[in-house]
């Protein structure tokens, strides 16, 4: 059994003084989760929910821009949890599937305001230097404490860090010994740059791995998507659509059969479209990799797909990426001369819903855009 | 379902690429056919040589199409899209485009290879879904699904009580129109003598399944497609491609038909019959072709020589209709050739 | 009201987040550390499982657990459905060791990757005793049984004496007409991603078109409060039906995050939607028709035969539209059902009306020409101006516009009687036509509205979008009520914390939740004009507030517009952070005395290939009335997806079991055909105007489902014409082309 201590932890275990320990029931939270939110009838409580609770200095939570929001979204998801975050004059929930939503000021708890909070969980408010995170607690749903860490003095972690070790801490086996809802965490040591060396209170056998199966090598890629290179380790048989999709948070790209009959994993490598669902993420390293995600900006829309929303070429939306990925493969490649043949050279993204005589309309007129002076077809024929 | 494997990206040797002898081995061009396989759990190779990279190698055309004195030279790896447009291709071989462009889709033919359509395997559901035991191809010994099963898509020329798959192409019928010859590398000599080349008709390229339908091509693990070549035929600008299925793209061939007319002097001087969707190899019909030989166009004679080349057939009974169906495509391809100016 | 941003054709609201890529499908929602199942099927039907060996799947890499009936905790729910719920469907939850149908879950394999949860899946070893042989197909001999009800209504029904007025009527046809099994496959397979909070709560993300539904069902399974169960669905890519009830997969997932005590991602495989996610069933009608030398109706008969699984019953009604489409005094109708060793089929876009309007309306066809008469002036002939079977008016029917201004567009007056009169070169030219209609439906639906003090409102429901346009309608809507411009409105759904709504299926969310948005809404433009009239530093101030708008923002007497107010200034000067409403709607009363329908005709131009057996449309005009159009842009999509939807069915669909074993043989999407870009013309949609103050208060029928009625007719009548074969029997393929004597 490995035990992984950092200064900051040893005081804790030493320190038998300290409210808030594993296992313990945590400071009442009651109030502090608004019940029912703005348009919601019944549904899970907070209540039915663990808590996060971050305690901070002051100010505003540290976490900034929509990326780390939404990692942190991601975490509380895991965890099924609500975040709660105190600073001693405010206080945040924030729901992983609801708006951010803040309160302000901080209602006062029954037994005194935040300060008094703080104190409960063994946070010095005043003792931070500045607004950063001071430390962070999950209280299951029944009100027990499941995780606790108070931040040291020299340590420097974010929110998004602090919740990710949370999660991780309580994905860990559970011990067989007390019974499944009962679980003895190790201290998980919290280090900025995230090494996180892990102890278990019980260890199972470890599995044995069936000796006929061969070894799959992990790959190392560099896939340079939309610009951007990206660092990947993957086993070699994993698709470039599951590498987008799962390993990469690019879910713009979809999977609509997986076995190349649909067209909706369409992406351009090296301004080719190809699928992605036939293509390992292998074969893609070192090309020019463009999704749905790399077409226009947020400021200004790929002349596609402002055709798109203009003639309404899509309905659930799902084959759409794949479409225009394909449409502008399609405009690149130059054969497509009227309305017949852009319908015979889009016949490989599959649409459901039936959008296709918008889609070729949408097509049309993107062309133009694209071109400056595409095929003018009126193309009223039907296919031959 | 895809098991795992290794992978190893061959770049510039292409030599490495014949280390598919090792057992387990698989070459991986653009993957079209064989990760589909693969993710059915239909084949599981353990080791994959990965000879994209070839493609923009300057020692050998891998990725190129050249004209020769003696026809086209077409490399392993040109991409069936760049194939089909081609600009001699297109004026030259026209049913080589056509039959191309009537094939899958625009994305999978910018991914597809020449040496990948040639190896490409049949469609048969049965094949392809590994909780079907019954698949001699599959499974050899256990028996055959699709003879009194669903047969629609199956065969009616060239199977056999153990297998009557369809082989699907159609870049492949064209080609047997055009007498192809596929080039292979291999250790062809003694032990030691090195590395060599052969070169296979494609008519000999392909098996009909017989007791064996687990082997469809002449070929095997450490040998090499590297390009295939079409003899300079003149009349083959006067070709055509014509393709029956379910519906109007991105499907399938219940019945095709490639064909190639010589016309001079009001007769046929030569002519090519090539069928597909109906035969479990890209099929050539010489004796459609002799019917053909030596006589005026007519409407008569295409229906002779359409009939000719089905006399043969052996429907299941799910797949009968494929009998007049083929005849028509031989007879509306023969027409379209002669129309060709 | 004011002018309305309903009827205008406003862009798709979601369509920006759609084709960025940003739009978030239940599998794509950001879960850390989820981990992924993947159901292991059988490859057998009516079978026992003899044994699981599922050793070499638990020593594979990355393996989390293999659930199997040998080790998978007893649900207190997985018995019997809920019989008063027409959507919940018996569940397959590896509970017992029998197998009643070919790919049923026989175990679940969880792992850290996709692809190890996958291939650990190939590993797990089934043996079987197989029982009987699985029967899994019938035809018209096969024994059968009269369900209680079908649907809603009665199984049979009979006025006067058909088979009497047949008897001595001068002209008749019988015709036997059969429609394949069809799989919905939307583009998005069924995924959910299930998370526990707590032994006893749980929150779902689920690609689903009832999310009110699925928690209900996942409650009932586990033995849960439902108020512990909250399910998420924000997109969903398609439903077409088979997203209404909640299949076994979702329990599945929930039962594997349990197991693993870690949030569970499983997305079903493409050949899984074949098998788990239920079907249209494969249907055999029957219909005689009679008429005298003027085309009159004599007598309508239409008999039904459709198939179910053996341990569950679903009917579909296809002679529901036969018993007052057209006027007779003689309509006789019944529906059967034969049990098989399959799954349980489903609702399938127009479910009964769909398949019973090809039936009805070739047979229609037949006898116009046997009676010698154009197929429209047929119908024409035998209009119905009142609902016959239900003996009551119809709220409104614009069924008369529909067929001459789709007559007009297509150019119908040109057609040439006889059959194979249209030469075009290897081809024929073939026209014909059909009715289109669909049942407009209202369910009990709620909605909450917030209007804020900066001027912007929060508006939500718990119902779906499908790729129906509901985000986007009920935007309008709300916008209208509240009297907002469309940009300060926000419309929320798909999460069960909000107010409750039906499953989004049988064409009635815009009717249903538009009612309770619209009420919503209206109270609260109400709160505010009663403050503003209140306010004595309003320029409103004293007015009645009838005789107050709002529109844009902005209040305005309706007598003198220049006495106008902000929303803004009002909320400021009343010091109102928001106002609050919620609405339950009901199904409006003023429905009561009729009975109420969308219709529409329908016009296909094929050219069939008769060497080569195919069939390609040429042209498609549907004229539709169908009340109030919400929005022009997103409904001029449904028509016209419905009509795709109709070539499929006419032309291309068809699931394929092998009668041996019953494992479907067409089970991907390069075998099972929908229609592709090239076999889709273009499609005139005609919205044909109709104000209908009875249907609901949104004045809305619903048009998801109507444009595939009548469509596969329109297609088979003019592949008759084209050729002079009838084809009978769906779908109309090259093989059933050529093997018809000419």
């Amino acid at each position: 059994m490995v035990v992984a201590t950092s200064r900051n932890i040893e005081p804790e275990i030493r320190g038998a003084a300290l409210p808030a320990q594993v296992g313990e029931r945590a400071p009442s939270l009651i109030g502090l989760l608004p019940g029912t939110r703005a348009g919601h009838d019944d549904g899970l409580e907070p209540s039915d929910s663990p808590t996060v609770v971050a305690l901070f200095g002051g100010g505003e939570a540290s976490f900034a821009g929509d990326r780390e929001r939404e990692a942190i979204r991601a975490e509380l998801r895991a965890l099924g949890a609500v975040l709660l975050a105190l600073s001693p004059d405010l206080l945040w929930v924030f729901r992983p599937d609801d708006e951010w939503q803040r309160l302000e000021p901080a209602p006062c708890p029954p037994d005194g305001g935040p300060p008094a909070l703080f104190g409960q969980f063994g946070i010095a408010p005043e003792g931070a230097g500045g607004p950063g995170l001071l430390g962070l607690f999950v209280v299951d749903a029944g009100g027990t404490v499941r995780f606790a860490h108070r931040v040291g003095p020299v340590e420097r972690i974010t929110l998004r860090t602090a919740v990710e070790a949370a999660r991780r801490a309580m994905s860990l086996p559970l011990c067989g010994r007390t019974g499944a809802s009962r679980r003895e965490f190790l201290l998980a040591s919290l280090l900025t740059g995230f090494a996180l060396a892990v102890a278990e209170a019980c260890t199972p056998p470890p599995p044995v791995r069936d000796a006929g199966s061969l070894p799959q090598d992990q790959l190392d890629l560099t896939l340079e998507i939309n610009g951007q290179r990206h660092g990947l380790r993957v086993e070699p048989r994993v698709s470039l659509l599951d590498a987008l999709r799962e390993d990469l948070g690019l879910t713009g790209t979809k999977k609509g059969c997986d076995h190349g009959q649909c067209g909706a994993c369409t992406v351009l490598i090296d301004g080719r479209r190809v699928l992605s669902c036939l293509t390992l993420a292998a074969m893609a390293d070192g090309a020019k990799i463009t999704t749905i995600e790399g077409l226009g900006s947020d400021e200004a829309l790929h002349p596609m797909q402002a055709a798109f929303i203009a003639e309404d070429a899509l309905q659930c939306g799902y084959c759409t990426p794949g479409q225009i990925m394909s449409a502008v493969g399609l405009v690149a490649e130059g054969h497509a001369k009227d309305d017949d043949d852009i319908r015979e050279l889009m016949s490989g993204n599959i649409c459901r819903c039936g959008a296709y005589p918008n889609i070729v309309t949408a097509i049309r007129r993107a062309q133009k855009d694209m071109h400056g002076a595409g095929p003018a077809s009126p193309g009223a024929k039907g296919p031959a | 379902m895809t098991a795992p494997f290794s992978y190893v990206r061959v770049t510039d040797d292409a030599d490495a690429a014949l280390d598919t002898a090792t057992p387990g081995s698989q070459l991986l061009a653009g993957g079209t056919t064989l990760l589909d396989l693969m993710r059915l759990g239909v084949m599981s190779p353990t080791r994959l040589l990965d000879i994209n990279r070839l493609a923009s190698s300057s020692a050998a055309p891998w990725g190129r199409v050249e004209e020769t004195e003696k026809g086209l030279s077409i490399g392993a790896l040109v991409r069936n899209s760049d194939l089909a447009y081609h600009p001699v291709v297109r004026s030259r071989f026209p049913v080589l485009s056509q039959a191309l462009l009537s094939g899958a889709s625009p994305q999978l033919r910018n991914m597809a290879t020449t040496a990948g359509n040639l190896m490409q395997r049949t469609r048969c559901a049965y094949f392809r879904d590994v909780g079907v035991a019954a698949c001699n191809k599959r499974n050899p010994g256990s028996g055959c699904a699709a003879w009194d099963g669903f047969a629609r898509q199956h065969a009616i020329l060239g199977g056999s009580r153990d297998c009557i798959a369809v082989h699907p192409s159609d870049m492949c019928v064209a080609m047997v129109a055009l007498d192809a010859v596929v080039h292979v590398r291999g250790h062809y000599g003694a032990a030691g003598e090195g590395i060599t080349e052969r070169e296979i008709p494609i008519a000999d390229f392909h098996l009909l399944p017989g007791s064996t339908p687990a082997r469809e091509t002449t070929i095997g693990p450490g040998e090499l497609i590297t390009r295939v070549t079409l003899p300079a035929t003149p009349f083959a600008a006067r070709s055509a491609y014509v393709k029956a299925r379910d519906r109007a793209s991105y499907a399938f061939a219940l019945a095709s038909a490639g064909v190639a007319l010589h016309v001079d002097g009001g007769k046929i001087r030569a002519a090519r019959v090539a069928l597909g969707g109906v035969a479990t190899k890209p099929w050539r019909s010489r004796e459609a072709e002799q019917v053909l030989e030596g006589h005026p166009p007519t409407d008569d004679l295409f229906e002779r020589a359409a009939a000719t080349a089905l006399a043969t057939a052996q429907p299941r009974p799910s797949n009968r209709f494929k009998v007049p169906l083929a005849k028509a495509t031989v007879v509306r391809a023969l027409t379209r050739a002669r129309e060709v100016a | 009201m004011s002018r309305g941003y309903t009827s205008q054709g406003v862009d798709r609201i979601d369509a920006r987040s759609k084709v960025t890529g940003k739009a978030v499908y239940s599998a794509e929602v950001a879960v850390a550390n989820v981990a992924h199942a993947v159901i292991v099927g059988s490859t057998v039907a009516r079978a026992r499982i003899k044994q699981i060996d599922a050793r070499a799947a638990q020593r594979a890499p990355g393996v989390l657990a293999v659930l199997t009936h040998e080790n998978a905790p007893r649900l207190p729910g997985a018995g019997k459905p809920d019989k008063g719920d027409r959507i919940d469907r018996v569940l397959q939850l590896l509970q017992d060791d029998r197998v009643l149908y070919d790919d049923q879950p026989v175990a679940v394999v969880v792992a850290d990757t996709l692809d190890r949860a996958r291939f650990a899946a190939r590993l797990v070893a089934v043996s079987y005793d197989q029982l009987e042989p699985p029967v899994v197909t019938f035809d018209q001999g096969s024994s059968s049984y009269a369900p209680e009800r079908a649907i809603r209504e009665s199984t049979d029904s009979s006025h006067g004496d058909a088979a009497r007025a047949r008897a001595s009527a001068p002209a008749a046809i019988d015709g036997t007409y059969t429609i394949p099994a069809e799989n919905h496959n939307p583009m998005e397979m069924h995924a959910t991603i299930a998370v526990w909070h707590a032994s006893d709560a749980l929150t779902l993300y689920d690609s689903t078109q009832g999310i009110f539904t699925a928690r209900k069902k996942i409650a009932h399974v586990f033995g849960l409060n439902p108020r512990n169960v909250r399910v998420l669905s924000l997109y969903v890519g398609g439903g077409f039906g088979c997203k209404g009830a909640t299949w076994s997969h979702v329990a599945l997932a929930a039962l594997a995050a349990r197991s693993v005590g870690r949030a569970v991602k499983l997305s079903l495989m493409r050949q899984q939607m074949f098998s788990l996610v239920g079907h249209r069933p494969r249907i055999i009608q029957r219909v005689q028709l009679s008429a005298g030398k003027d085309g009159k109706l004599a007598s309508v008969e239409h008999d039904v035969v459709s198939h179910t699984s053996r341990f569950d019953e679903f009917v579909e009604p296809c002679a529901l539209t036969a018993r007052h489409l057209y006027t007779c005094q003689n309509v006789r109708t019944s529906h059967r059902l034969v049990r098989l060793d399959i799954p349980t089929p489903t609702f399938m876009r127009a479910p009964g009306e769909s398949s019973g309007s090809f039936a009805l309306e070739s047979a229609m066809d037949e006898l116009s020409y046997a009676v010698g008469m154009d197929p429209l002036a047929l119908r024409l002939v035998n209009y119905a101006e009142r609902d016959q079977h239900a003996d009551k008016p119809y709220s409104s029917k614009s069924l008369r516009a529909c067929y001459e201004q789709g007559a007009a567009a297509f150019g119908w007056s040109r057609r040439p009687r006889a059959v194979r009169a249209m030469k075009d070169g290897d081809g024929w030219l073939g026209w014909g036509m059909a009715t289109a209609t669909y049942p407009a439906g209202q369910s009990a639906a709620s909605a909450w509205a917030s209007l804020r003090a900066d001027g912007t409102a929060l508006v939500r429901a718990g119902s779906q979008d499908i790729g129906t346009g509901t985000y986007t309608i009920m935007t309008q809507i709300a916008a209208d009520a509240l009297g907002l411009p469309l940009a300060s409105v926000r419309f929320e759904l798909g999460d069960t914390s909000f107010p409750e709504t039906p499953v989004s299926g049988g064409s009635r969310t815009a009717a249903s939740v538009g009612s309770a948005v619209k009420q919503a809404g209206w109270q609260v433009r109400q709160a505010l004009l009663a403050l503003a009239v209140a306010d004595a530093a309003s320029p409103l101030h004293g007015l009645s507030t009838e005789d107050v708008d709002v529109a844009d923002g902005m209040l305005a007497s309706k007598a003198q517009p220049s006495r106008r107010d902000s929303v803004v200034a009002v909320m400021a000067r009343a010091k109102r952070a928001e106002l609050v409403a919620r609405a339950d709607a009901k199904e409006a009363e003023s429905r009561k005395p009729y009975s109420l329908h969308s219709f529409g005709a329908q016009f296909a131009e094929v050219r069939v290939d008769e060497a080569l057996g195919s069939v390609r449309v040429r042209r498609l005009v549907g004229a539709f009335a169908a009340g109030t159009i919400l929005n022009a842009k997103t409904a001029r999509s449904q028509f016209m997806g419905g009509m795709v939807w109709g070539i499929g069915m006419a032309l291309h669909e068809h699931t394929v079991r092998d009668a041996r074993t019953g494992r479907v043989v067409t089970r991907d999407l390069a075998d099972y055909h929908v229609p592709v870009n090239a076999d889709t013309p273009d499609i005139q949609v005609i919205m044909v105007p109709e104000s209908d103050p009875h249907v609901n208060e949104v004045g809305a029928k619903g048009i998801g489902e109507i444009g595939i009625t009548g469509m596969a007719g329109a297609i088979a009548n003019a592949v008759y014409h084209a050729t002079g074969k009838r084809i009978r029997d769906l779908p109309i393929t090259p093989d059933k082309l050529l093997e018809v004597p000419a």
